[in-house]
């Protein structure tokens, strides 16, 4: 039998392509996600949300909803007395007291004995509103005398948080960086380009609408079926909000339908299902409909962004200074914080001396943005290799020469701090330029611009830096994890780690099947219960197989040892003798099979001095906190990505076809093979969306388009033909010598797109999406200019 | 789901369809429903009292040739469209545009009658069927409960955005239209941002007969998405008919057309974009059709 699994299994599970383990379930519909779970007695939960952008609530009758036979619960913030305001600064009330902020915000939420009455019973709920002047416009929200979103609160303690105390301008966040002298890069420089950019309002499109249970046991206990991306985190923060021990919150993540991001902040309908089961002594469930998370769910932080850079005429790159402006929306998320990750793109994605980075994220009465897959890095890398574009041309350098010019390698440390122990990027560009044919093609398409004819070929090039390593953001950014093998030779493989889609379990089965030299079969994934599993601190900053990969191959050594310490006795040789392989325990040196695993676990187990193999561990990154100024090697490794795309441009429609991808990845090493393709395959496709079709369309504060009719996914014929390519720098502290590359497919894209417009046309677009309409009206001049974005001082 | 909806009724007969419809209070007609329940859940329909799903009434998928007229029922699909011989060999052009029609998916569910009754004017069988010279037939039963019929020119049957002559006693049985001439030329072009699954930014379908690279007779140019209706460019037609196609005539005739089109902003585009892109597309239509 071992000798059978010995001759036909590949002698690494590294690099192998490995199924999702999920995959079947998921494929038959047999998965249970949130909407499938039926509690018995469970009620359900529906919000009634403002119909007005920005207006006083003069009065809230809920008489007739109460009423209405089969609904158990109906609340406003009257109800709860005790709610505390939520969100990364506190600034928003679950459910709305005297104002609503945004078409989303809350008022007041049932709890019913069918989805169908809950939604009946909020239409039955009569809101007289006064309103108020909206601003809607992030750049209007900083003039002098600007309608405040939080106004100041008469009464408010000091130290009280923007929710209750509220603000005297309209500014939720602000970053300002520096390192070098940006004067004196200024005063070395040959050529200056300025750009002013601006992105718009994405959102994430999960397949699986929002959805949480909420349930208190008789003792007072809570249990959530959630779908968050940071169940540890949220453990804290529900308790926080509720007055009540964390130690009494349990958290159980189903099958997660997609997060990308959005799952990473705890929002007021999850605190208001809370509530409800409060209130009813039953659980409640509450699923959005699909309109609803259009509306209600957060979107990519629209940005708009002037960027000023210099280099000398051999192309080094001087300087770079960068203003942004983010509109926040009325709450604030963690996704206001996506600036910390734009500035790592603009201080450090190429060598440079002087960088000064100075943004702010307003409060406006628009929807309220989140954090979304590449964090901020979509915004930075689109400008950033936009412009680069510029640079190049002003000096008469080709953009593959003017970015190797610049290009970190092995070794360098950034003005940031970042130390690039691995650092395949200059290998990245020049594979992607090479497999492209990308210079040739570059020189042939510039020369046809101006040539007769309906259709222009173009392409582009574009790199991109994330984080590969975690990113130490929270107090920690480790991941604990417990093996235990059973007397069948087992492994459960319990682990903090969350799956959101993202294939981490797959490949963390595959980390610890290779450590114990056992099939894949071998291994089930407990990682979604919060009661069972350690801590991890969550899904997002592409950490999961670099952080908890390690936590698992940690955990999966120390199984080994003690599997081969209790064996070395018994075949009279040292452990280091001895290795597990083919689901037993051989001799080293020989191969020789001396026992099968199940036996010999069991042997352990059922002996005179029993003991079971089960062991724990937890990893924590090398890397180290920002300082003030945000400086400090934040990620234990770099990850890096060079991009070429090949477009057709229709100058009848304006339309642009995108062709193919080339990529090259700086993925450490491939782990699954499988899984990575798809992970890059998707951010390529979300990138591309981002680019080119994908517009939330947001007027006077309301989404005109909250459906998948008019919000245009890519779908499966333009999906461009991909030629992916990995290089395995071999990172010293990841997982086999990976990194992570969860967030890196989707960064480079606009940009490179961008790029590649420009290319077939000779027209540079800088503001999103690359719809037909807009790239026509940029052909034919008539796109409006972009004002510069305003500077606040500090 | 809808709560004013208190009576679901899904008749076997058209009589019995009818007299429901009849009913005071009428009822909501369903068909596939590809556009009322997206519409309904937006708030942008109201259902009446009674829903009454008219997909069991026998006959209405009827596809068939019958004295040189191709004659379909209201409850044809957009996949039989695309897929039946007959329609491919006898309305191309309808068969061409069906293929640009959204999914799959939605292809298996929706009808041609719910595509004209529905009448956006970026309808995808409107433009096509108006370049060829449709008629469709209401029936309803009149006061003494005998079954009415009248038969309208589809060009006409638009009243605005949604409305129809259609009176809320009738329903759409089918529609019918000459068989394709062999020396027919078609073109049909839709515009959106995505190649699939979408809605028309713009349509355009041209129907002309022509022997030979000659002169063209019989010329239909129908525009979709650029007024409150789908609409025959007719000055544009005049300035072709009869005349054969050369450099100068394509270009005065595309500027033609885009002056015909009166078309609003939207989510979709600009009115201004729209009027580009008819401007475009009729040029390259026409000098493809000049081409061949
Ligand atoms: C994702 C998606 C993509 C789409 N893409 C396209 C597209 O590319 N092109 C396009 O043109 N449309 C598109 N549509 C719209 C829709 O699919 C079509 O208009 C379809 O033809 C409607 O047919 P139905 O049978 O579903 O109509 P229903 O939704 O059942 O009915 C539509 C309307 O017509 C009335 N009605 C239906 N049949 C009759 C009848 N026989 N007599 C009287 N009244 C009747 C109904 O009462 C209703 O008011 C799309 C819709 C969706 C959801």
């Amino acid at each position: 039998m071992s000798e059978v699994l010995q001759s036909t299994a590949p002698s690494t599970l590294i690099g192998q392509r490995i199924p999702k383990l999920d995959a079947p379930d998921k494929a038959a519909g047999r998965t249970r996600y949130v909407h499938d779970i039926q509690l018995p007695g469970q009620l359900y939960g529906a919000i009634l949300r403002s119909e007005r952008v920005h207006a006083r609530i003069l009065r809230i009758d809920t008489s007739k909803a109460r009423a209405l036979p089969g609904v158990s619960a109906v609340i406003t913030a009257a109800d709860i007395p005790d709610q505390r305001p939520i969100g990364v600064v506190k600034d928003n009330l679950p459910l709305k007291t005297d104002r609503v902020r945004s078409l989303r915000d809350e008022i007041a939420a049932v709890a019913a004995e069918s989805e169908e009455l809950a939604r009946h019973a909020l239409t039955l709920i009569e809101v007289e509103y006064e309103d108020l002047s909206a601003v809607t416009d992030a750049a209007d929200s900083l003039l002098p005398g600007a309608m405040l979103i939080h106004p100041p609160i008469a009464g408010a303690k000091s130290g009280d948080p923007v929710g209750l105390a509220g603000r005297d301008d309209n500014i939720a966040m602000r970053f300002d960086y520096v390192h070098g002298d940006v004067g004196q890069g200024e005063a070395e420089s040959d050529v200056i380009v300025e750009d002013t950019f601006y992105l718009h309002y994405v959102t994430h499109c999960c397949m699986g609408v929002s959805g949480v249970i909420a349930e208190f046991d008789a003792k007072g206990n809570l249990l959530l079926y959630s779908n968050t991306q940071v169940p540890f985190l949220h453990k804290r923060e529900f308790a926080e909000y509720l007055h009540i021990d964390p130690s009494r919150v349990r958290i159980i993540q189903p099958p997660i339908g997609g997060g990308f991001g959005s799952k990473l902040d705890i929002y007021p309908f999850e605190v208001i299902c809370v509530y409800l089961a409060r209130a009813t002594g039953r659980p409640v469930r509450m699923v959005y409909t699909r309109e609803e998370e259009f509306m209600a769910s957060p979107t990519r932080q629209p940005v708009r962004l002037t960027l000023r850079s210099g280099c000398k005429k051999d192309g080094t790159l001087t300087f770079r200074s960068v203003h942004t402006l983010h509109d926040n929306g009325a709450y604030t998320s963690w996704g206001a914080t996506t600036p910390v990750v734009m500035m790592q793109a603009f201080a450090s994605l190429y060598r440079l001396p002087h960088c000064e980075y100075h943004t702010v994220a307003v409060y406006s009465n628009n929807p309220y943005a989140g954090s979304f897959r590449g964090y901020g890095n979509l915004q930075a890398t689109f400008a950033i290799e936009s412009h680069m574009e510029k640079m190049a041309a002003a000096i008469g350098m080709d953009p593959l020469a003017f970015r190797l010019k610049n290009a970190h390698v092995k070794g360098e440390e950034t003005g940031q701090g970042n130390i690039f122990r691995s650092c395949g990027f200059q290998d990245c560009l020049k594979i992607a330029a090479e497999r492209s044919d990308f210079l040739h093609k570059w020189r042939e398409y510039t020369g046809k611009q101006k040539e007769p004819g309906r259709f222009k070929r173009g392409v582009g090039l574009a790199a991109m830096l994330h984080v590969g390593g975690g990113a130490k953001i929270y107090q920690s950014d480790g991941c604990g994890t417990i093996i235990k093998i059973d007397d069948f030779g087992h492994v459960t493989l319990i682990t903090g780690a969350s799956e959101i889609g993202q294939g981490s379990e797959t490949v963390l089965a595959q980390l610890v099947c290779e450590e114990l030299g056992l099939p894949i079969s071998a291994v089930s994934v407990v990682n979604n219960d919060t009661e069972i599993t350690p801590w991890d601190v969550g899904v997002h900053a592409s950490r999961t197989t670099f952080v908890a990969g390690n936590s698992a191959i940690g955990a999966a050594r120390k199984a080994k040892d003690k599997i081969l310490e209790a064996a070395a006795p018994r075949f009279a040789c040292a452990p280091e003798d001895l290795d597990m392989k083919g689901g037993g325990i051989v001799r080293k040196a020989t191969g020789e099979m001396l026992t099968n695993l199940p036996r010999f676990i069991r042997s352990l187990h059922f002996a005179q001095q029993s003991d079971l193999v089960i062991t724990t561990n937890y990893y924590e990154p090398p890397s180290v906190h920002f300082d003030k100024g945000y400086k400090g090697d934040i990620s234990a490794a770099y990850s890096w990505a060079a991009q070429v795309v090949e477009v057709e441009v229709d100058l009848d429609t304006g339309a642009v076809r995108l062709v193919k991808v080339t990529g090259a990845h700086d993925v450490g090493r491939v782990l699954n093979r499988l899984g990575l393709e798809g992970q890059i395959e998707g951010g390529v496709v979300m990138g591309q969306g981002y680019a080119l079709t994908e517009d939330l369309q947001v007027e006077g504060g309301k989404i005109r388009n909250p459906n998948f009719r008019d919000y245009k996914l890519v779908t499966a014929p333009e999906v461009p033909q991909m030629d992916i390519s990995f290089v395995e720098s071999m990172d010293g502290e990841g997982p086999q010598g990976a990194k992570g590359v969860g967030e890196a497919p989707a960064i480079s894209m606009a940009a490179a797109i961008a790029n590649a417009i420009e290319n077939a046309t000779g027209v540079r677009i800088t503001s999103l999406p690359f719809t037909p309409e807009r790239v026509y009206r940029a052909l034919h001049g008539a796109l409006p200019e972009l004002p510069t974005t305003p500077k606040v001082a500090a | 789901m809808n709560h004013a909806v208190e009576r679901y009724l899904a008749p076997t007969s058209l009589t019995q369809a009818l007299a429901v419809l009849a009913e005071s209070g009428g009822a909501t007609v369903l068909a596939g429903g590809t556009d009322l329940m997206p519409q309904s859940r937006a708030g942008r329909v109201k259902f009446a009292r009674t829903l009454l799903n008219i997909r069991r009434v026998p006959g209405m998928d009827m596809v068939e040739v019958a004295d040189g007229k191709l004659l379909l029922g209201a409850l044809v699909t957009i996949s039989t469209l695309v897929d039946h011989p007959l329609v491919r060999d006898h309305a191309p052009l309808l068969s061409q545009a069906a293929d640009h029609f959204a999914s799959d998916q939605i292809r298996n569910a929706a009808t041609l009658g719910g595509n004209l009754c529905n009448a956006s004017p970026a309808g995808d069988t409107l433009t096509p069927l108006m370049a060829l010279d449709a008629e469709i037939e209401l029936v309803g039963l009149d006061g003494t409960g005998v079954l009415q019929s009248r038969w309208l020119p589809l060009d006409g049957f638009f009243t605005g955005p949604g409305r129809t002559q259609r009176k809320p006693n009738e329903l759409l049985r089918g529609v019918r239209l000459p068989v394709a001439p062999d020396d027919q030329k078609v073109a049909f072009y839709k515009a959106g941002v995505r190649p699939a699954l979408d809605i028309s930014t713009i349509s355009i379908a041209f129907a002309a007969r022509r022997r030979d690279r000659a002169i063209l007779h019989d010329v239909r140019l129908a525009l979709g998405a650029v007024a409150p209706t789908p609409i025959r460019a007719r000055r544009t037609e005049a300035l072709l008919e009869g005349k054969a196609l050369t450099a100068e005539l394509v270009r005065v005739a595309a500027a033609s057309a885009a002056s015909e089109a009166t078309p609003i902003d939207d989510v979709r585009a600009s009115g201004w974009y729209r009027k580009e892109l008819v401007l475009n597309m009729t040029q390259r239509i026409l000098e493809d059709v000049g081409n061949n």
